[in-house]
């Protein structure tokens, strides 16, 4: 428990630290709603997801690659591969709370009434508990920061044009948090809300899975070496 | 600098120049009774303490070799690597080295650069799979990369708490460690510096302190000089010989051979070379 | 006299000189010195002659001891062994051959 959470803190340290982090991570979501503003209140919010979903990601990619160097060492200084993995998802997803707040009273203060708030925070949970993993994976498996954030460009633009009710659409990471928008705002009726929030929770687990056997391979403890007890 | 500052910046510099203090207290005495009977400034009697030092050191002559005393037995053997190959695509890095090196030695991993002296150590670090070899590793094991071990938006104190807590240690006991071993090598930078703030040395000098801070059985590092100067390059050779006489193992990557003599293996991987080191 | 050729000249027969200094009495760091400066070589700074006193007790030339100064502080005294005459000797001698070589070569110049 003690690893898991020093290694959550110093992940939240390091990013903090950051200032371009944190700049992007407020600017990015905020420029995204203001952008859609004057249209459809829909448009707005649901582009305020994509913003935040993509700041968080982008967050956890830098702070994946940064670490990659340090994490043998943290190995070999006592660290197993979960207290790394989940320690960093934590400290991403405790960020990515907070940073939801400011958004929420945003849209609290400024949509209209009829938008079901709660969906809104629901959808915004599901953004960051999707962007987190996702973030550090696309870090774990491309060895350079411009790569994965070429690639997490690629992947917001098609969430943003692809039609969510067409067949592929499913199988973008973020749709979750768009059809609860759709509920939050449009006030559809509850299937929107089950079907996003099914599809957050398998998306979450499926990226956590993968994280950790990522992971888990590559500081994988080698057949080579015997660790043997001193006397 | 004044008579006292002078005497005891001289003394530094003879304790620098392995001059053993005995002598050295002798030297400095009989230079501060000089100084006292003549009056003069030491600068103008003497020069500057360190040019002085070397002269005194030179006059000394190479130190005597350490006498054989209680004849120091090697203890146990703590790293075992044999028949350890690598290759690359078409490029052999590794053919077939063992390095055997016991509780209270130091192993010297020698050869030119683009031997593959950094990959059989972190293939005995554990973070890269031989083509074919085993490694035996008795007790915990420490490994300082030649660069890259620190995070760049952590302060020192941070990275001693992040690498103690590994092994479970409270925060207070992690921070005392980790800022001793890091004042062993004469550690001056503010304690609020980010990482990537400081200088090269600096850097380098937090990096070893993390290997060596938890007191491992087994050390391997990989030639973690960089950027030091002079005085911190003999602090660190000293701590080596302190750990050796503490009984741990330690192995250095390193392509500079003026320590040689003072080492107990050394595995040359220069290809065509003996590829055996140690027993 | 011209400084940087002195210093060469120096460097060759100092520790003879300071061996020469012991053979009358022995001494210590500071009274050699004065010593040597008195004799027209000097000024001698220490920090040119200690080291020569610490590679004639490395060779067995001198020995020191320190002893409790009457009205100061206490003061390394060095003193000749049996070797050091021998090589004071010698090399007094050899210098004498030398010196007197040389003097001859430059009169020569000075003649013409």
């Amino acid at each position: 428990m003690g690893r898991l959470f020093t290694i959550a803190e110093m992940t939240l340290r390091e990013l903090v630290r950051r200032r371009g982090v944190l700049a992007l991570l407020l600017l990015m979501p905020l420029a995204f709603y203001l952008i859609r503003r004057d249209g459809y209140v829909g448009q707005s919010i649901r582009s305020l997801m994509l913003g935040v979903a993509w700041a968080v990601s982008t967050a956890a990619l830098f702070a994946t690659g940064a670490a990659r160097e340090l994490e043998p060492r943290l190995r070999l200084a006592g660290y197993r591969p979960h207290h790394l993995y989940l320690g960093r998802m934590i400290g991403l997803w405790a960020l990515g709370l907070v940073l939801s707040v400011p958004f929420l009273l945003l849209v609290l203060v400024d949509a209209p009434d009829f938008v079901r708030y709660g969906g809104v925070a629901a959808a915004m949970l599901c953004c960051v508990a999707v962007a987190a993993p996702f973030g550090m994976l696309i870090g774990a498996v491309l060895p350079r920061d411009l790569e994965g954030t070429l690639l997490l460009l690629t992947v917001v633009a098609v969430q943003m044009l692809i039609d969510p009710a067409g067949t592929g659409a499913k199988f973008t990471p973020f749709w979750a948090s768009r059809e609860i928008a759709t509920w939050a705002v449009d006030r559809t009726g509850d299937g929107y809300l089950l079907r996003g929030g099914l599809h957050g929770l398998a998306v979450t687990l499926m990226l956590v899975l993968l994280v950790a056997g990522v992971f888990t391979i590559r500081l994988r403890r080698r057949r080579h070496i015997r660790y043997l007890p001193a006397h | 600098m004044n008579g006292a500052q002078w005497l005891d910046a001289f003394a530094a510099e003879l304790g620098r120049r392995g001059v053993d203090p005995e002598t050295a207290r002798h030297v400095v005495a009989e230079a501060a009774t000089h100084l006292r009977e003549s009056g003069e400034h030491p600068t103008q009697v003497f020069g500057n303490p360190s040019g002085y030092a070397s002269a005194v050191a030179d006059s000394l002559g190479p130190p005597p070799p350490p006498p054989p005393g209680p004849a120091r037995r090697p203890g146990p053997v703590r790293l075992h690597a044999t028949g350890i190959s690598k290759r690359y695509g078409r490029r052999t890095v590794l053919h077939s080295a063992d390095l055997t090196v016991r509780a209270g030695q130091i192993a010297a991993i020698v050869g030119a650069n683009g031997c593959g002296k950094s990959t059989f150590l972190r293939i005995c670090a554990g973070l890269i799979t031989p083509d074919s070899g085993q490694v035996q590793v008795v007790g915990s094991l420490g490994y300082c990369p030649q660069q890259g071990g620190t995070a760049d938006f952590l302060l020192a104190d941070e990275h001693f708490t992040l690498f103690g807590a590994g092994q479970g240690i409270s925060r207070r006991q992690a921070l005392t460690d980790g800022r001793s071993a890091v004042r062993v090598l004469g550690w001056d930078a503010p304690s609020d510096t980010l990482a990537r703030h400081l200088s090269g040395g600096t850097r380098q000098k937090l990096n070893l302190a993390l290997t060596t801070m938890t007191q491992p059985d087994v050390l391997l590092l990989d030639e973690p000089y960089q950027g030091f100067d002079r005085g911190t390059y003999i602090n660190f050779w000293d701590q080596l010989w302190q750990l050796r006489d503490a009984g741990r193992a330690v192995v250095v990557v390193t392509h500079l051979l003026t320590q040689l003599d003072r080492v107990d293996v050394v595995l040359d991987l220069t290809p065509a070379a003996t590829t055996r080191g140690g027993r | 006299m011209e400084t940087d050729r002195r210093s060469q000249w120096l460097r060759g027969v100092l520790d003879l000189c300071v061996l020469a200094l012991l053979d009358e009495q022995e001494s210590y760091g500071y009274q050699l010195a004065q010593a040597l400066d008195m004799a027209g070589i000097g000024p001698i700074q220490g920090g040119t002659l200690y080291p020569v006193l610490l590679r004639l007790q490395r060779t067995g030339l001198i020995v020191a001891d320190w002893r409790a100064g009457d009205a100061g502080p206490a003061r390394k005294y060095y003193r000749l062994t049996e070797t050091g005459r021998q090589a004071l000797r010698h090399g007094g001698h050899d210098w004498q051959t030398f010196s007197t070589r040389v003097t001859t070569l430059i009169g020569k110049g000075d003649d013409r």
